[in-house]
């Protein structure tokens, strides 16, 4: 707690321990691709499961991000762990008070439910594609278990959907309760977390049909729940702001006083409002053919925030004076994690968009719902 | 148990003169071993007037806890004050962990590596630790860090490994100035219970609520949270903001 104290003091700490950060920017990587996974997800339901036939292009993008982030995520997540080989005793010696050991379990059950989602999403179109006469219709007889019925997919969708809604809050929740970083000690933070992952899904899926559909109307929808997502981010971080420089919630105010002295803090806070402020009047104003700029800006806003709170959190000392080194590390090495996440994260797009039939995906034939297109698009 | 260097010396010369005395005894006051129902609960009180500053301590715990190069257990930190303009006053703090009857460090353990000894130490059990650093994130006295050496949670014991057999732990017993006092603080007639009793005394962030067993007699209020100072390490890329930074005061 921030106090004042009547009289003149100078303090000059003259020996002090630097702490090193503890959580490393393999954190960064997981908080940041979990939140566009779960994002992602939720944005790809309403084509999928609620039977919105017209939001299945988008649904179709969001699913990609989806699935390639939520397997990405768990292996920077288990790369963070300094035991890695002993991640079994999470499920062994769950600790109920700790809100990291439910999400041991919520992780594994969400990323369980995703790939069983996007598969029998895709299901009726590995069928198609195996049995045609092709070199690689083994793989797809085998990946379809040699069926096509995915009635089950509305179901899966849906639970999935309540999975990611679980990883919103347990991510929030796991951060906010540290009241020994303020910066991460505050209400709000469980609430930035999610609009900044739909802002870097978002991003993601505007990227993706740049590449892949460039179709100008879907660029156009993007564009606008970006639009819609960055308002969201920009409102939650006034109000944060407004909370913790008047002095309204104390828990904020001493967040804010944590940093706030620091020129560098108020570098990244001028870049983190240019990185919302960019790409919403972009979108609002060239919701076409802007969606490179405004999906690569949205990617690392949401990137950035992450980092910031993470690593930047971290450089704050406990009990020391000024600042430790975590906010920007020197050297390769603390970066390996995020060039090799980023990097299998872009191997997985590749794969998935070679081999899966992402553009036939319709929606589960349960009866009830439109077929998938008739027009097979085969990317291999 | 004796509370300091030199009490304990004082203690190791009756064990060798009563062959009956253990040395885990010697020390135990006659209320707290005649009673059957008597629980240790180890703290300690730092008396900030008899602090010199001269890292014996850190040192001690180095080399008895075989702490690696880039972390430590315990340090003195050395502040320089200048108050209302007058001559400025060098001040010690040594940091440990404070043994928390109420540590933020052990709810968030995920798999309860963390826990809370029979006698009020706060220890991990480093062959279930899985390096998450959770705890490091959860302690507000930045006293826990990653050993680079086992890869687990590592932190100040209150030298478990000898006060389980009736020694002090090694930052006490190598204090010159008799600075670090370690005893039973339910045994109303140890040192510790008495130094308790007869000065004001205060803990380090009491805002935070975490009930700590490490206690200091004379530390000045400026110095019991984040301090707010021009610190002694700037990081190349932020360096330039510690001058200016006035958190707090």
């Amino acid at each position: 707690m921030e106090r004042v104290f009547e009289m003149d003091v100078q303090i000059h700490e003259l020996v002090g321990a630097v702490h090193e950060a503890a959580w490393l920017p393999w954190a960064v990587q997981y908080f940041f691709l979990i939140a566009m996974s779960v994002t992602a997800l939720l944005m790809s339901l309403p084509g999928f499961v609620f039977g919105r036939e017209a939001a299945l292009p988008k649904a179709r993008l969001a699913l990609m991000v989806a699935v390639t982030t939520g397997i990405t995520a768990p292996i920077a997540l288990l790369a963070d762990l300094h035991q890695p080989g002993r991640f079994w005793e999470f499920f062994v010696y769950t600790h109920k008070t700790s809100w990291m050991a439910w999400g041991a379990w919520v992780v594994p059950s969400y990323v369980g439910l995703l790939i069983l989602f996007a598969w029998a999403i895709h299901r009726p179109a590995f069928y198609r594609w195996g049995q045609q006469d092709w070199r690689f219709a083994w793989l797809f007889r085998l990946l379809s278990l040699g069926g096509e019925a995915n009635w089950f997919a509305r179901p899966l969708g849906m639970a999935a959907g309540v999975a990611a809604l679980a990883i919103l809050v347990y991510t929030g929740m796991e951060v906010t309760i540290v009241r020994a970083r303020p910066l991460w000690n505050t209400p709000f933070l469980p609430l930035q977390f999610a609009a900044t992952g739909f802002v870097g899904a978002l991003g993601a899926m505007l990227v993706l049909e740049r590449v892949l559909s460039r179709d100008g109307a879907l660029e156009a929808r993007l564009n606008r729940n970006l639009a819609a997502a960055l308002a969201v981010v920009g409102a939650l971080g006034l109000a944060w702001f407004a909370l913790a420089s008047s002095g309204l919630s104390p828990r904020h105010a001493e967040a804010l006083a944590s940093v706030a002295g620091f020129p560098v803090w108020q570098k990244i806070a001028t870049w983190g409002a240019l990185s919302i402020a960019v790409p919403f009047v972009l979108a609002l104003v060239l919701p076409r053919n802007s969606g490179w700029v405004t999906g690569l800006i949205a990617i690392h806003a949401a990137w950035m925030f992450r980092w910031t709170v993470f690593m930047g959190g971290q450089a704050v000392p406990k009990v020391g004076s000024g600042l430790y080194d975590a906010l920007m590390p020197t050297g390769i090495a603390g970066l390996m994690g995020v060039i090799g996440t980023f990097g299998l994260w872009l191997f997985l797009i590749i794969a998935y968009t070679t081999f899966i039939p992402w553009a036939e995906a319709g929606q589960p034939d349960d009866g009830r719902g439109a077929k998938a297109p008739g027009h097979p698009v085969r990317s291999v | 148990m004796d509370t300091n260097r030199r009490g304990f010396l004082g203690a190791m010369g009756r064990v060798s003169i009563g062959a009956a005395a253990t040395v885990a005894g010697a020390g135990q006051s006659a209320t707290a071993a005649t009673d059957p129902d008597h629980r240790t609960h180890w703290g300690m009180v730092v008396d900030l007037r008899k602090c010199i500053g001269c890292q014996a301590c850190t040192v001690a715990c180095i080399m008895e806890n075989d702490v690696p190069e880039d972390a430590f257990r315990t340090h003195v930190s050395v502040y320089e004050l200048v108050k209302d303009g007058q001559d400025p006053a060098m001040v010690m703090l040594p940091r440990l962990c404070n043994h928390c009857d109420n540590p933020p460090c052990l709810p968030v353990c995920p798999v309860e590596a963390t826990f809370k000894a029979e006698n009020g130490e706060v220890l991990v059990d480093a062959s279930k630790c899985v390096g998450c650093a959770y705890c490091v994130q959860a302690c507000p006295y930045d006293a826990r860090f990653i050993n680079h050496e086992t890869q687990v949670a590592d932190k100040c014991t209150f030298c478990f490994h000898r006060t389980s057999v009736g020694l002090l732990p090694a930052c006490v017993e190598t204090c010159v100035g008799g600075a670090r006092n370690f005893g039973d603080l339910n045994d109303p007639d140890s040192e510790v219970s008495r130094m308790l009793r007869e000065n004001e005394v205060s803990v380090l962030r009491p805002e935070m609520h975490t009930n700590p067993n490490v206690y200091y007699i004379g530390l000045d209020e400026v110095l019991d949270g984040r301090v707010a100072g021009e610190a002694a390490y700037r990081p190349p890329l932020t360096g330039e903001a510690q001058a200016t930074h006035g958190e707090g005061l």
